[in-house]
């Protein structure tokens, strides 16, 4: 619920709420209700199926942060005829966040549910920008949609980190180590994919190679709609907008930090690529085996 | 000079958020924070500078800043009330250059007499894990101190400090505080540069239950005397107030999210007497 007060900060020009330092907007969205995708408070509304339109789990669920090209792969696939409008991409993308303190029962799966209209014969999907990093959202959602169809989206950890600290900076207080650690760990994603197998079926499961995804977007948007059941579709297929950083944000490192963060991955990409044959080390020039 | 004392009420009084605005506005920022000097202290004329000889590297709201200040009343260990336990001092260099002079800059964090020890207790090191190779850099012969708690415990009064000091009510600060409490996970990435016998690990709630027991094996680990502080019972920086709620539901999917690490904690730690977390205590004999 956003109270008024919320409703008129949250109306005035980003330019003008940049005024405030960001200590004391964190204050003023817990004491007027402006909670941003991502808060704890933050309650999207479902959408209001149409006639004809039913709800229900979704079909597919597009797990990754947007430093991976989750969020462009999602618009991507939605964009195809045969998949409903998403409600996902922006405020149900958090809707489980707040389930870690929080029961998760048989109403909140139903309310989950209404966040997925479509009508006979489409397909929909969600976006979990958090899902693979966060350990209690993955568990809801196989309990939400155990049927769904799982893309998860990975890229060079390295490249991860860099882009995410820089997507980060200035947004929010920052709390030092908390946003290092988090953007650190959203790149063991050896971990975040065993753990995944536990709860879905390999067979429901594609890992896509975000450095793949940019290099041959139509190639391997392809496959994506095979995997979903879905035929070919002639709409253009949009590059992936330009990230935080230009370029491989791993550039910005030093060679000695570089290695580090090298060394501190090494063994997780190891087990990803025992766990996904998807995986093109060769796309990854810090994690390149050695002959 | 210090200000008024309706000054200090009104500002104690003021929003956590809104405190930390002000102190920064005059330049004053805690060793956590973005924007800290870490420019070392002067040593004093009868003290040395050296590496560290113990180093707390965990946990957050395990007890550590009351188990810091009974290892300093030891006559034997140096700790100068001007500088705070927790020196943070290698978070910044998660993606920043780490080289001899930020090792030699460290070291002039520790002064003390001769003839004493000294070192720190940063409890965010051990869930930051590329704090741990550059702490055996600056650091190699450095003992290293562990505490732990129940985790769903050191969730709750984790989350619920966070929150007090400000944090934002953001999924990250839970994912956070969810985080610390793998300490398998973290202790692995430990033993990757310290041998297990360079490291002791001590249950919180063994602490709690016989303090002078246990501080027994703390000094006896540190290489220092037999001694007995007064008041080995004393609470510090405990968090008051009511803790964030956890539904049981949801304390249920916790306890699962945790079980694999528990389980591999009891493995790695022969100690830990997991009848003491009884949310955890059958955990060794699950499938």
């Amino acid at each position: 619920m956003t109270t008024l007060v919320g409703q008129v900060f949250g109306s005035l020009p980003a330019s003008v709420r940049r005024l405030v330092p960001v200590e004391l907007q964190a204050d003023l969205r817990d004491r007027y209700g402006q909670w941003e995708p991502g808060d704890i408070g933050f309650e999207p509304d479902a959408p209001t199926a149409a006639r004809g339109e039913r709800t229900g789990p979704p079909d597919f669920i597009v797990l990754g942060p947007a430093e991976c090209g989750a969020r462009w792969w999602m618009s991507l696939i939605a964009d195809h005829p045969g998949v409903a409008p998403t409600h996902s991409v922006d405020g149900a993308a958090h809707v489980f966040d707040r389930y870690c303190t929080e029961g998760f029962g048989d109403g909140e799966i139903a309310r989950f549910h209404a966040f997925f209209p479509r009508r006979p014969g489409r397909i929909v999907g969600h976006w979990s920008a958090d899902g693979l990093s966060y350990p209690w959202i993955a568990p809801l959602l196989a309990r939400a949609a155990p049927g769904a169809k799982i893309i998860v989206l990975v890229r060079d950890p390295v490249a991860v980190v860099m882009d995410r600290l820089a997507a980060t900076a200035g947004t929010r207080r920052p709390s030092g180590g908390a946003d290092l650690a988090d953007a650190v760990d959203r790149g063991f994603f050896g971990a975040q994919l065993e753990r995944l197998h536990d709860l879905f079926p390999a067979a429901l499961v594609q890992v896509l190679q975000y450095e793949q995804c940019v290099s041959d977007a139509p190639g391997a948007l392809a496959r994506t709609y095979e995997f979903l059941g879905l035929g070919g579709s002639d709409r253009p297929v949009l590059p992936h907008p330009i990230g935080h950083v230009s370029g491989n944000p791993g550039d910005r490192l030093s060679a000695a930090t570089r290695s580090r963060l090298q060394a501190l991955y090494a063994d997780d990409v190891a087990r990803l690529t025992q766990l996904t044959a998807d995986v093109d080390l060769a796309r990854w020039p810090n994690f390149v085996p050695e002959h | 000079m210090r200000p008024p004392q309706f000054v200090s009420q009104a500002f104690r009084g003021l929003p956590p958020n809104a405190r930390t605005v002000l102190l920064h506005a005059r330049g004053r920022y805690a060793p956590w924070e973005a924007g800290f000097d870490f420019t070392p202290p002067a040593a004093g004329p009868d003290e040395i500078v050296a590496p560290p000889d113990f180093v707390g590297v965990g946990v957050q709201k395990a007890g550590t800043s009351w188990w810091y200040e009974l290892i300093s009343e030891h006559p034997d260990v140096f700790d100068r009330a001007d500088i705070h336990k927790e020196r943070h001092f290698f978070t910044r260099f998660c993606v920043e250059q780490f080289g001899p002079v930020d090792v030699h800059h460290y070291h002039q964090w520790f002064p003390r007499r001769p003839g004493t020890i000294t070192g720190e207790w940063t409890p965010d090191y051990f869930a930051h894990p590329w704090v741990a190779p550059l702490l055996a850099e600056a650091a190699p012969e450095a003992k290293i101190l562990v505490l732990v708690r129940d985790p769903i415990d050191r969730f709750r009064s984790g989350l619920t400090f966070r929150r007090k000091m400000g944090a934002p009510n953001t999924s990250a600060t839970v994912a956070d505080a969810v985080r610390q409490g793998f300490y398998a996970r973290w202790l692995r990435r430990l033993y990757e540069f310290y041998p297990p016998g360079q490291v002791l690990v001590q249950q919180y709630e063994q602490c709690r239950s016989d303090p002078q027991q246990q501080l027994d094996v703390t000094y006896d680990f540190l290489g220092l005397d037999v001694f007995r502080p007064p008041d080995v019972r004393r609470e510090v920086n405990v968090s008051g107030g009511e803790k964030i709620d956890l539904e049981p539901e949801a304390e249920a999917r916790l306890i699962e999210t945790y079980h694999d690490d528990v389980v591999d904690l009891a493995g790695l730690v022969p100690s830990l007497d997991l009848s003491l977390w009884p949310r955890f205590a059958h955990e060794g004999s699950r499938p």
